[in-house]
C-alpha cells in the first residue's frame, strides 16, 4: 500500500510538471529524460505491483521517469481514460498489459498517431496498436519448465498425475501438449491420470485425494491451473502424505505460501514478475530512443540478452518459487 | 406400483455403482479417502440439496445459491481471519445467507416474478460483485481451519451437521404441517389458498431456509482448507438440482422427498471417483452425469403423463 502512494504521488508530481513541457518526437532523442507510462489491467492487484516494483528500478537505473497508473480494480473503459490522459499529458512511450485488447488498441493507435512509442506486456493488444509485445511464457517453455521440474523432483522415474482446469481449456491443452512432449524424453516417467477441477480448489483436493489412493504408487501431482495447486497440497497434507507425494503446480507465490513452507508443495511455476516489469521498462526506453527497432532479433538490457521472435520480446525461462525465494514475493 | 419406485431404483443404481467399486476397486473404501470425499463434496452439497429440495418441491426454483454461497464462504471467512470466534462467525454467515434468501423469496413471492429469472439476476449480480471487490484472492483463515479442531473431529463434524439438517427436515417434511403445506403450495396454490394456507408466506420461507443452508454449507466448506476460494461454489446450483431431480422430486412441484435426494446426490458424486479407480478417462464423467440426469427427467415425463390419463 505504502509503495503505491508513494508512485502515485511521484506520478502526480511529474504530471504536474510534465504539462506543455514534452515535444514527443523530439524525445526520441537519446540522452534525454524519458516519461514511460505504465498501464496495469489492475494496480490495485498484487501481481502488477511486483511487476511496478522491478519497474520502478529499471526506470531509476535508466534515469526516465515512470508514471504508474491503472484502474483500481480490472475495468477496460478506466483503462481507456488513462491513455487518453496520458496522450494530453504528451509522454514520451506507453507500456501496457491490457484487459480488453479491442477496446485498448484504438486509444494506443490514437497515442502512436501523436508520436508516442507504445510496447505491451503480460496481456497482449492488436499487432498494429504496439511495437513490441514483452511475452512474459510460451506455452512450450511452461510445459517444458513442468515437466523438467517434475522429473527432477522424481529423480526421472515413477508415476505422476496432472490435474487440469477443465478438458476443453485451450492454454492448460496447449501446456499439456508441451507437457507430453517433453515426456518423451523421460522414458521411466508414467502419466496415470489427467483429471479437470473445473477450475475449483475443493474439487482439485478432492481429484488429488481419490488420484492418490488409486494409485498408491504415486510420486508427484502437477496441477496445471492455480486453484489446483493448493487443492491438491491440501489433499496431500490431508491424507497425511506429506513429502512421499509431491505437489508442484502453475500458480501465485502467495496462494501456496503456507504449503510451500510446510514441505507439502516443492515447487510453483510462473514467471519472474519484477523482471517483466523491469524489461517492459528497458523495451519502452530502447524503443523510445531507437536503439530498439521492428526487426532486432535480440535485445540487450542491462547484463541480460532477451530473445525477439517476431515482434515478441521473450522473457525466457518460467521462474521456478521455491521455500528459497517465495518470500521474497509478495502477490 | 409402489410409489417409492423412484427412490428405490436411484438407490438400486447407487447399490450397483458401489458394489462394482467394491469388486474392481476396493481401495475405495479406504477410510481416509472416503472420509476426505464424503466431508469435502457430499456434505456441504447435501445441505444445500436439502434447501433446493423444497425450492423445487414448492414449484419454485433458486440457481443463485452458487453465488450466495461464494459470498457467505468469503465474508464468514474474512470474520474469521480477523480473529472473529466461530461461535459469532458461522452464524453471520447463516444470517446473511438468509437475507441473500429472503431478498428472492420478497421478489418471487412478493412481487409474483418467475424464480428462474429472480435467482438468475441475483446469480450473476451476487457473483460479479464478489469478483470486483476480491479479484480472485483467497481469504487465509489459518488456524480456523476445522472450526480450529483437528482434522479428524472436524471431520466428522461435518458429518454430523449434514445429517442434522437431513434427519429432522426429512422428518418434517412428512409429519409436520408446515412440512406439507410446501408440498401442498406445490401441487397447486389455488387449492392450498383454499384450504387455509398462504402460499406466498410458504414460498418465501423456503427461500429463506435455503439461504440459511447455503450459508452453512458455505462455512462448512470454507473451513476445510485454510485459505477461502472466493470462485467457490461455481457450478452448485447445477449439482444440487442434478441431485434434487435424480431423487425423484418432481421439476414441476410436489412430489420427491429427501431420502431419494441423498442417494441422488451420493449416485451423481460416486461417479467421479468410480471413474478415476476404474481407470476411465474423466472425458465420461459428464457424459454419465448428463445421462443419468435425462434418465431421472424422463422418467419424471413419463409419470407426469400417465398421471394425466
Amino acid at each position: 500500500m505504502k509503495r503505491l502512494l508513494v508512485l502515485s504521488l511521484v506520478a502526480t508530481g511529474l504530471l504536474l510538471s510534465g504539462c506543455g513541457k514534452t515535444e514527443p518526437a523530439a524525445a526520441a532523442a537519446s540522452g534525454k529524460k524519458l516519461t514511460i507510462a505504465m498501464l496495469p489491467k489492475s494496480k490495485g492487484n498484487a501481481y502488477f505491483l511486483s511487476a511496478a516494483k522491478g519497474a520502478q528500478k529499471a526506470a531509476d537505473a535508466l534515469g526516465d521517469t515512470l508514471l504508474f497508473d491503472g484502474p483500481t480494480q480490472t475495468d477496460p473503459a478506466k483503462q481507456n481514460e488513462i491513455v487518453e490522459g496520458w496522450i494530453n499529458k504528451g509522454v514520451d512511450v506507453i507500456a501496457v498489459a491490457a484487459e480488453d485488447k479491442d477496446a485498448l488498441s484504438t486509444a494506443l493507435r490514437k497515442a502512436q498517431g501523436k508520436g508516442i512509442k507504445v510496447v505491451s506486456f503480460d496481456a497482449d493488444v492488436l499487432p498494429d496498436a504496439r511495437t513490441f509485445f514483452v511475452n512474459q511464457a510460451t506455452p512450450q517453455g511452461i510445459g517444458y519448465a513442468l515437466m523438467d521440474e517434475a522429473a527432477r523432483l522424481c529423480d526421472s522415474e515413477g508415476e505422476f498425475a496432472i490435474i487440469t482446469a477443465s478438458l476443453t481449456a485451450a492454454n492448460q491443452n496447449e501446456w499439456k501438449k508441451n507437457i507430453d512432449e517433453r515426456l518423451k524424453t523421460y522414458p521411466k516417467m508414467t502419466l496415470v491420470d489427467f483429471r479437470p477441477c473445473d477450475d475449483d480448489k475443493s474439487k482439485a483436493q478432492a481429484e488429488a485425494t481419490t488420484l492418490m489412493s488409486a494409485h498408491p504408487n504415486l510420486k508427484l501431482i502437477m496441477a496445471i491451473c492455480s486453484p489446483g495447486v493448493p487443492g491438491a497440497a491440501e489433499a496431500v497434507k490431508q491424507a497425511g502424505k506429506t513429502g512421499k507425494v509431491k505437489v508442484i503446480g502453475l500458480g501465485l507465490p502467495n496462494e501456496n505460501k503456507a504449503y510451500v513452507h510446510g514441505g507439502v508443495t516443492d515447487s510453483v511455476i510462473l514467471w519472474n514478475t519484477e523482471e517483466l516489469g523491469a524489461l517492459a521498462i528497458q523495451a519502452a526506453d530502447a524503443l523510445a530512443r531507437g536503439t530498439l527497432k521492428p526487426g532486432d532479433k535480440t535485445f540487450k538490457a542491462g547484463d541480460k540478452t532477451y530473445d525477439i521472435v517476431g515482434d515478441n520480446i521473450m522473457l525466457g525461462k518460467p521462474f521456478i518459487f521455491n521455500k528459497d525465494n517465495i518470500d521474497q514475493f509478495d502477490f | 406400483m409402489n410409489r417409492y419406485f423412484r427412490e428405490l431404483s436411484v438407490a438400486a443404481a447407487l447399490a450397483v455403482v458401489l458394489a462394482a467399486l467394491a469388486v474392481f476397486a476396493p481401495a475405495f473404501y479406504q477410510p481416509q479417502p472416503l472420509l476426505t470425499l464424503i466431508t469435502g463434496q457430499v456434505a456441504p452439497t447435501l445441505v444445500v440439496a436439502c434447501g433446493m429440495t423444497l425450492v423445487i418441491v414448492c414449484r419454485e426454483i433458486d440457481i443463485s445459491v452458487g453465488s450466495s454461497f461464494a459470498i457467505c464462504g468469503v465474508c464468514g471467512g474474512l470474520l474469521l481471519s480477523h480473529g472473529v470466534a466461530v461461535a459469532v462467525a458461522l452464524p453471520a454467515a447463516i444470517v446473511l445467507g438468509a437475507i441473500m434468501g429472503a431478498f428472492n423469496g420478497a421478489l418471487i413471492a412478493g412481487l409474483g416474478l418467475p424464480s428462474i429469472v429472480v435467482t438468475l439476476a441475483t446469480m450473476v449480480t451476487w457473483r460479479e460483485a464478489l469478483r470486483w471487490l476480491r479479484q480472485g484472492v483467497y481469504v487465509n483463515i489459518g488456524g480456523a481451519q476445522w472450526f480450529g479442531l483437528d482434522q479428524a473431529a472436524g471431520q466428522w463434524t461435518m458429518i454430523v451437521v449434514a445429517l442434522a439438517i437431513l434427519l429432522p427436515l426429512a422428518w418434517a417434511t412428512k409429519h409436520l404441517a408446515a412440512g406439507r403445506f410446501v408440498y401442498a403450495v406445490g401441487t397447486d396454490a389455488e387449492a392450498a389458498r383454499l384450504a387455509g394456507i398462504r402460499p406466498r408466506l410458504v414460498t418465501f420461507l423456503t427461500f429463506v431456509l435455503i439461504g440459511a443452508f447455503t450459508g452453512l454449507a458455505a462455512m462448512m466448506a470454507a473451513v476445510q482448507s485454510p485459505q477461502v476460494d472466493p470462485t467457490a461454489g461455481t457450478g452448485l446450483e447445477l449439482r444440487t438440482i442434478a441431485a434434487v431431480v435424480v431423487g425423484g422430486v418432481s421439476i414441476s412441484g410436489g412430489r420427491g422427498n429427501l431420502w431419494g435426494v441423498l442417494a441422488g446426490l451420493l449416485l451423481l458424486s460416486s461417479i467421479n471417483p468410480a471413474l478415476t479407480y476404474l481407470g476411465v478417462s474423466a472425458y465420461w464423467e459428464k457424459a454419465i452425469q448428463g445421462a443419468i440426469i435425462l434418465l431421472a427427467v424422463v422418467a419424471d415425463g413419463l409419470r407426469s403423463r400417465k398421471q394425466k390419463h
